[in-house]
């Protein structure tokens, strides 16, 4: 639509608008019948007055806002439609201005003329700031195409995904060129605990696990992943994980998100796991203390093995200083083929050839309540779920050719 | 455990000009329910009261335990709220310890000696610190560590704990202790709104911690709600949902200035040594780590659900604040 045209529907009269007919309110009127006026109740009645009008108000708003959001979407020139809009609110302004003192001048006799004042100012304060709210919330929404900017619960924020999804697409198509089976174990509904190797230097398998439930499921999206504490010691890297849907890893957050039927992926080995040595690559670490099976058998939820290969040659760790990462604060400093080497282009990761399975579900209803105080039976669960992962990472490996080309 | 009280005895309230003090004192005052009610500071409420007694009393005086225990035997006190509690950092700590800690320690004592049947005490959420360790979620079964941060929130845990030890000491008896998050709405006015008044408001760099907030009107309703049923133990209360402080910031239409976290810490000391910052330095961890309180046991035990969420209550404040500005313009025009 051009300018001219956009103008022409503003200056025409807006026929949607909900005008402001105070003659015809019946409480109004029947308010200022019964009650007598005095310097008493004069609170009372204004804010009622206020209330009145900013319902109307809001009301006219939304049936406005439904027009000049479709003559937006249609319009290219934005500072156009501003200045349109800007009319637009001027001429309310003069419309309320004009009603209320028709209302005034119907009924002289009734009111103070202090009241009358203060009425005219307040209402025109209000339509100042419910104009603004308009503008704002217009403006808001054209920077962003859903409209849903809350965060949910545990801070994951949708604006942020799809700002990084493509990059994570790339890694995951074109990069890392990943092979996905056994997504059919993953339940359409209800919660599971998925349970994975751990390794790569970086946790970039969490991201890759999540990205292969996201892309290949057809159902699932709500995958959240537990990340190391270590993280969100950290400035930028801790607030991104919340915003990309990563928890910190402790049981009351895995217990809220499973018990609200989510989909928790978790990395039992910890930092043992991704900051082990090239040498001992696909050779599972201790697993905790089998929280996750404590987990498990207090939520009845069932676990998926899951096996990643092709992480362990990202960023192969031949040496590990320990000294210098305690004064920085993390974990482990790496020291890579690449990384101390070639400065920050070391943090580039290698292009192997991923592949993930996705085991058989393991059911844990059938467990009986007593059990979670059993440790020694959790400990042998908990070795049980390791077995599984080291034989599918086993029939994964045998059945790799090429670190790179899969 | 709830049940109606008849009320028989009066409802003491210590510390009424605080903002949980007042309101609760207004509601009482309002409402014709409430037969006894006894209002105690050491200065007198911006309120007309016709039916509360009010009587002076400072809590740092030696003995002060003694004449608020004769106070309360003379009042036949049955519940007593207890919000003597600065919610604003002070400056003087020392003063600040007086009336928290050794204050709680007296009222306590008086409390024990009048046989007072329910003691409510109105104490923060931010007792539990915020730590990167924090889990997403706190329940009140964790142990509040903001001891670690700083002694104006030390002192607060020490004077729930005395409320604790009380509570274990006489098991017949009734003590609540309501942990209120960030308050915000139209007419409050603490550290955390003028924080969020300044033009420029300042954050850490790379770190962007979830901030919950509550409605005034939902602290108000929980209050009366504990002083008419009998719900003892300890109870978190915050509005639904979770807003990232950027997001935050973008609501209320201010400027977010990003610092560095090195040296962030000793130019807030700094700037609060010089009154500039509402807050001192060891607040600034609220601006870094998660203190994000779970609200179910309130849901549960009391079926009180929050009429407002985290973005709702935001969002009555800053329409608040804005018309406050658009009337400051008018005047000075």
């Amino acid at each position: 639509m051009t300018k001219k045209k956009v103008k022409k529907k503003m200056n025409t009269p807006l026929k949607n608008v909900h005008v402001l007919d105070f003659k015809n309110r019946p409480h109004t009127k029947n308010k200022t019948r019964t009650q007598p006026p005095s310097f008493n109740n004069l609170a009372l009645k204004l804010e009622d007055k206020i209330n009145n009008i900013e319902k109307d108000l809001r009301e006219s708003m939304q049936l406005l806002e439904v027009d000049v959001h479709k003559i937006i979407k249609t319009t290219k020139n934005k500072s156009e439609i501003k200045e349109d809009i800007d009319n637009l609110s001027k001429q309310l302004e003069t419309r309320v201005n004009q009603s209320l003192t028709k209302l005034i001048n119907t009924s002289k006799s009734r009111y103070d003329q202090d009241e009358i004042k203060l009425i005219k100012n307040l209402s025109s304060q209000l339509v100042k700031i419910l104009s603004f709210d308009f503008y704002k919330n217009i403006f808001a929404r054209l920077q962003k195409e859903d409209s849903e900017t809350e965060v949910d619960e545990f801070g994951m924020d949708h604006r942020v995904i799809n700002k990084i999804k493509p990059l994570v697409n790339f890694l995951y198509y074109k990069y890392w060129r990943v092979q996905t089976t056994g997504i059919s174990n993953i339940p359409n509904t209800g919660r599971a605990l998925v349970v994975s190797n751990h390794s790569g230097t970086l946790p970039y398998d969490g991201s890759m696990l999540a990205a292969a439930i996201y892309n290949e499921h057809p159902i699932r999206k709500d995958a959240r992943f537990l990340v190391e504490d270590f993280v969100f010691h950290m400035p930028m890297l801790g607030s991104l994980m919340y915003r990309i849907g990563g928890v910190r890893a402790c049981p009351e957050n895995a217990e809220r998100l499973l018990s609200k039927d989510h989909l928790v992926i978790v990395f039992p080995e910890g930092v043992k796991g991704i900051g082990k040595y090239y040498n001992q690559r696909y050779k599972l670490q201790r697993f905790g203390r089998g929280g996750f099976i404590k987990l498990c058998l207090q939520t009845k939820s069932p676990l998926i093995p899951v096996g990643i290969v092709g992480a362990e040659e990202i960023h192969p760790i031949i040496y590990k200083s320990n000294t210098l990462a305690k004064t920085i604060g993390v974990p482990y400093l790496p020291i890579t083929p690449t990384f101390p080497l070639l400065g920050l282009l070391g943090i580039i990761p290698f292009p192997s050839r991923w592949s993930i399975h996705f085991g058989t579900p393991i059911p844990f209803d059938a467990y009986a309540d007593e059990t979670l105080g059993d440790d020694l039976t959790i400990h042998k669960l908990s070795e049980n779920v390791r077995d599984k992962i080291q034989v599918i990472l086993m029939e994964l490996l045998k059945k790799r050719r090429s670190v790179w080309l899969g | 455990m709830s049940t109606q009280n008849e009320h028989t005895g009066s409802i003491v309230v210590i510390g009424v000009r605080g903002f949980r003090g007042h309101n609760l004192l207004k509601r009482l005052e309002r409402d014709p329910k409430y037969k006894r009610v006894v209002a105690i500071d050491h200065k007198k409420p911006d309120l007309t009261l016709k039916k509360t007694k009010y009587y002076k009393l400072d809590l740092t005086e030696p003995l002060a335990d003694d004449s608020l225990k004769e106070i309360l035997i003379k009042e036949e006190c049955d519940t007593l709220v207890h919000a003597a509690f600065p919610i604003t950092p002070p400056h003087n700590e020392a003063l600040a310890h007086e009336v928290i800690a050794i204050g709680t320690f007296y009222i306590l004592n008086a409390c024990a000696a009048a046989g007072v049947r329910k003691f409510i005490m109105a104490s923060t959420t931010d007792v539990y610190g915020a730590f990167p360790s924090n889990p997403n979620y706190l329940t009140e079964d964790m142990p509040p560590r903001a001891n670690r941060l700083s002694r104006f929130l030390a002192d607060k845990i020490d004077a729930e704990k005395q409320a604790l030890r009380f509570q274990k000491k006489y098991p017949d008896r009734v003590v609540s202790i309501l942990r209120v998050c960030n308050v915000l709405g139209p007419t409050i006015n603490s550290y955390k709104t003028r924080y969020l008044q300044r033009s420029v408001i300042t954050t850490m760099l790379g770190f962007d911690p979830l901030i919950q907030f509550v409605h005034e009107e939902d602290v108000k309703n929980v209050m009366q709600q504990l002083v008419d049923e009998d719900h003892p133990g300890v109870f978190n209360l915050a509005g639904d949902g979770v807003l990232p402080l950027s997001r935050v910031i973008e609501i209320c239409g201010k400027v977010n200035l990003r610092l560095t976290q090195i040296g962030f810490k000793t130019m807030a000391q700094l700037m609060w040594l010089m009154d500039l910052s509402p807050a001192p330095a060891s607040h600034v961890d609220f601006l870094r780590y998660l203190c994000v309180v779970d609200n179910s046991k309130i849901k549960k035990q009391l079926h009180y659900k929050p009429k407002y969420t985290t973005k709702e209550a935001l969002l009555t404040f800053v329409g608040a604040d804005r018309l406050r500005q658009l009337n400051m313009q008018q005047l000075s025009t």
